[in-house]
């Protein structure tokens, strides 16, 4: 799944990053920071149906096939979490509340490559 | 003080007032400095909690419900973990006197949990076989679980009831 890492990587990153730039200029959230945490959303359940498929297709995930599934859920809980949060009062902290949903994501994406690969050790 | 279910000043479901942190006028029933708690910075503050609260109870989930013999110290550890996450972002998130003590009680047992943890995980590494969120103090989660208690406290600090309340 490396090009998926790559992808998502880039996606949650760069959302990260679009929301704490608009958070210092003290933006409440808008159309940019909320569509970018729509496409890292968009890019999970694109790999949540792509790592589906590869299983199906007799590519098993090398390490917990329930941790890899847990951790996906989880992910996919996040953006939407963030957002409604963030919407319900809108401040330039909520532009940080979706940032860290950015974040998260990237560093459970990370994780879930460790797994599909077997290299966890947990 | 009263705690009648709905949280009068901007609990988390007051959607309406677009305030950006500060801005209510003085005199709320919760008072004080205790209505901008729950606000601004604050509600990152409990976004962060809430990431912790959710990542925690599902891997606790995940271990309790597949592998619990394997390691039943370190998973119910995390169980641990997950239940003072939970309720420390359900009690930074509600305002009032109350829900303030209850906020740094599970927060200062989060800081106690995390420096414990993460010694006796040095100290010790036999008996922690496996990884929690406070194995050497929060390492694998680049340390946030270390530094949140301390931003937790400092901003209950820094946020804290006008006056002793009697309860």
């Amino acid at each position: 799944m490396d090009g998926f890492l790559l992808a998502g990587s880039v996606i949650g990153v760069v959302s990260a990053l679009l929301c704490i730039g608009a958070a210092l200029l003290r933006q409440p959230p808008n159309d940019i920071t909320i569509l970018s945490v729509a496409a890292v959303e968009l890019f999970l359940l694109v790999y949540a149906v792509a790592a589906g498929v590869r299983q199906a297709g007799g590519e098993p995930v090398l390490g917990e096939a329930w941790e890899f599934w847990g951790y996906l859920l989880t992910a996919l809980v996040l953006p939407v979490g963030a957002f409604w949060w963030a919407i319900l009062e809108r401040s330039r902290w909520s532009n940080l509340v979706l940032a860290a949903a950015g974040l998260a994501v990237f560093v459970m994406l990370v994780r879930m490559e460790q797994i599909w690969d077997g290299v966890a050790g947990l | 003080m009263k705690h009648t279910g709905s949280g009068g000043a901007g609990g988390p479901g007051n959607a309406g007032t677009p305030s950006g942190g500060g801005a209510n006028p003085a005199g709320r029933s919760d008072g004080g400095g205790d209505s901008r708690r729950t606000h601004g910075p604050g509600r990152l503050l409990i976004a962060v909690y809430g990431i912790f609260a959710l990542a925690a109870s599902a891997r606790a989930a995940f271990q309790i419900a597949t592998k619990f013999s394997e390691a039943p110290l370190a998973y119910l550890l995390t169980a641990c973990a997950a239940a003072v996450y939970v309720l420390a972002t359900v009690s930074l998130a509600r305002p009032g006197a109350h829900w303030y003590r209850i906020s740094v009680a599970a927060v200062s047992v989060e800081l106690i949990g995390v420096l414990a943890v993460g010694s006796f995980s040095l100290l010790d590494p036999q008996a922690f076989p496996a990884d929690t969120v406070w194995s050497a103090f929060g390492q694998g989660y680049g340390y946030v679980p270390l530094i949140l208690p301390v931003l937790g406290l400092a901003w209950l600090y820094r946020n804290r009831p006008a006056a002793p309340v009697a309860a």
